[in-house]
């Protein structure tokens, strides 16, 4: 398993987010009732502060003046600056969309269809004579919200099930090992085709499908940081002070697994903007109608005969925002490790 | 052999459950299968004579069973539309999309093997950089695009350089052998290159893992030269997590296959699973996805089990966990 460490990433977002969604993910689990709640019998009312710390754990992302530390970091190299750029043009284009885009989006001209750029149409008109930039400026703020439900949803998924599958039940971990090496192998597509023929083309098919999807491979990529925390000498102190299994799950062992975490699901967030344009070009993703970059770019496939250039721009979006996404998680996972990022360690000092 | 019959049982009971959830997912539907697929201006008999002929006046419990009961015994059922037997209709499709995915596979190892090994020997600025771009872009872009950018560049017709169709498939399938390979180039491009990227990516950063790594070093202080050492040993070590990572990959490749056979007009798996569904021809769905469910399930069973056999680590460990 030791090398679903340096998988490299695939995809995602903006690191706000990012914790903020993590954090969602560990409440949930939390409610839904920690797997490994054996512990002690004193366990968690008592809610003992465990006795013997180790100074040396490494501690989670909290508080801004960490955020400020591991943004600075990114900021301070070229790839980062580029990502954290992008990302930040993205939500400031949705937000902008929701109040005002160049052109309405019903707004049709049917003497200029399929018209090339002009200064009245920045990147032209397609076969109903409305402007592509407006439709893609709108396209903007869904695809930020399928990224952002999908990452939240793959975030509680996945916690759910790496703290099953590290937690000292014997039972519940073999049990969700097994579960996720069987399932891990069915893709994103497969489920969202299955959860299409009941709710047809919906944007709740691709967020359900992506945080399935994702919540699973997350889960199977933390796990051997999770193991090695679930492992190490504070895990085993503060049971031995008796702290319960479901305190030590949450309490230790998830935020010592948060880098990977993190990492996966920026990575994750770039594989649900793909899959989105794949999804809604089969019908099964965005319902038609909805302004999204996938439907951008499936209107724009009609168009190659006619004017091939118009097809460059949604999916140069999308292949940028993704690069972005991409490069976010490659950063971040330097930043947010205290032991390359040496500024980090004298922040939680 | 106690991972091997962990594995199997636990495939065993995935596949059962999830044709549990496809079964659901088919019943759910507001109204039922009949009235969706009778359509909305159908004569008043007709829907319930199509619930009789489909057994949909059965209780549910005992529908699943005879479903399941079918597939086991090798009938899958009948396209509604068009009577043809399921079984053949799919292997019919996958005449297509099979050899598109092992054409794109090739395509995509020869490419990140290749690629990735590379970018580990790359010495020079400019190398370095122009690898790690073509890593990160090529994994960044939609397999929709890819296949309209490599259309508008090689298509016959449409491209500056028409080199291969881009529509379809011949009539005669592989009768031609010609014109059938020819036009699956395009296609098998567009995902090979995609996910080779990405594979590249995966190789580049395994290697450099394994660089120092004692064999590698003995290797070098045997006399190999970096590159050898990094082909003859340092590949070696890696290929078992690259086996993995394939399978995992392989997964994702999925959906740019389906959007790719659609975008090229390829009769295959995904295209027909798609049409099937725009024509609400439900008793075929629910059996080709379960025919898919089943096939990546085996895909993950025989990735995993691969992995343990080319791994030696693995194999020793007497405790079934991984």
């Amino acid at each position: 398993m030791a090398q679903h460490d340096m998988l490299p990433a695939e995809t995602v977002h903006d690191g706000r987010l990012g914790i903020s969604d993590v954090v969602a993910g560990s409440c949930q689990a939390d409610a839904v009732g920690p797997a490994g709640a054996e512990g002690s019998p004193q366990g968690r009312d008592s809610s003992p502060r465990p006795a013997l710390h180790t100074p040396d754990e490494p501690v989670s992302l909290k508080g801004l003046g960490k955020l400020a530390v591991v943004l600075r970091s990114m900021w301070s190299q070229g790839e980062g600056r580029f990502a954290l750029v992008v990302l930040a043009c993205w939500i400031v284009v949705s937000l902008a969309s929701i109040v005002w885009t160049p052109k309405k989006l019903w707004e049709t001209d049917g003497y200029h269809v399929w018209a090339p750029p002009s200064a009245d149409h920045l990147l032209g008109t397609d076969g109903t004579g409305a402007d592509v930039f407006s439709w893609l400026m709108a396209g903007a703020r869904t695809n930020l919200l399928i990224a952002i439900l999908s990452v939240m949803l793959a975030g509680v998924v996945g916690v759910t099930l790496l703290m099953a599958m590290v937690s000292r039940s014997k039972m519940v971990s073999a049990i969700s090992v097994v579960a996720v090496d069987a399932l891990i192998s069915i893709p994103t597509v497969l489920i969202a085709l299955i959860l299409a023929v009941p709710m047809g083309a919906s944007i709740a098919v691709i967020i359900l499908a992506c945080g399935v999807g994702y919540g699973l491979n997350l889960a199977r990529i933390a796990r051997p940081q999770a193991l090695l925390a679930a492992g190490s000498d504070y895990a085993v102190s503060a049971r031995a002070s008796g702290a319960s299994g479901g305190y030590v799950l949450f309490r230790h062992v998830l935020p010592n697994s948060l880098p990977s975490i993190m990492v996966q699901l920026s990575l994750s967030a770039g594989t649900a903007i793909l899959a989105e344009s794949g999804l809604t070009y089969l019908g099964v993703g965005v319902p038609s109608g909805v302004p999204s970059w996938g439907h951008s770019l499936s209107t724009s496939v009609k168009l190659i005969d006619v004017y091939p250039l118009t097809v460059v721009w949604p999916g140069l979006t999308v292949t940028v925002v993704v690069v972005a996404l991409n490069l976010f998680g490659d950063v971040l996972r330097q930043a947010i490790d205290p032991i390359v990022n040496t500024a980090l360690r004298k922040v939680a000092a | 052999m106690r991972f091997l019959i962990r594995r199997l049982v636990s495939f065993a009971v995935a596949l059962l459950g999830l044709s549990v959830v496809i079964f659901a997912a088919l019943r759910i539907l507001p109204g039922d299968v009949a009235v969706v697929m009778a359509g909305l201006n159908s004569p008043p008999g007709r829907v319930a004579q199509l619930r009789a002929e489909m057994g949909l006046n059965r209780p549910l419990p005992q529908q699943y069973i005879d479903w399941m009961a079918g597939l086991l015994t090798g009938d899958y059922g009948k396209s509604m539309l068009t009577g043809q037997s399921v079984t053949s209709m799919v292997v019919e499709r996958a005449s297509i999309t099979f050899p598109l995915i092992i054409f794109g596979l090739l395509i995509a190892s020869a490419v990140g093997l290749g690629l990735g090994v590379a970018a580990s020997l790359a010495t020079g600025n400019g190398v370095r950089t122009f690898f790690r771009v073509f890593g990160i872009v090529g994994g960044s872009i939609p397999a929709l695009w890819g296949g309209l950018l490599l259309v508008l560049l090689f298509a016959r017709g449409v491209g500056l350089i028409g080199l291969f169709p881009s529509q379809g498939f011949p009539q005669e399938g592989w009768g031609s052998p010609g014109a059938a390979f020819a036009s699956l180039v395009l296609p098998a491009l567009t995902v090979g290159l995609i996910d080779g990227a990405s594979l590249m990516r995966y190789t580049r950063s395994a290697l450099a893992d394994v660089m120092h790594n004692g064999c590698m070093i003995e290797a070098m202080a045997c006399g190999y030269t970096r590159a050898q050492a990094l082909i003859h040993v340092g590949l070696r070590v890696i290929v078992p997590q690259l086996v993995s990572v394939a399978g995992l990959m392989f997964a994702n490749m999925v959906t740019g296959v389906m959007v790719i056979e659609n975008l090229f007009a390829l009769p295959g798996v995904g295209s027909g699973l798609i049409a099937d569904l725009g024509d609400r021809d439900l008793i075929a769905v629910q059996s080709e996805l379960f025919m898919l469910a089943a096939f990546f399930l085996l895909v993950g069973l025989f990735v995993d089990v691969l992995h343990r056999v080319l791994d030696p680590r693995l194999r020793r460990s007497s405790e079934g966990r991984m």
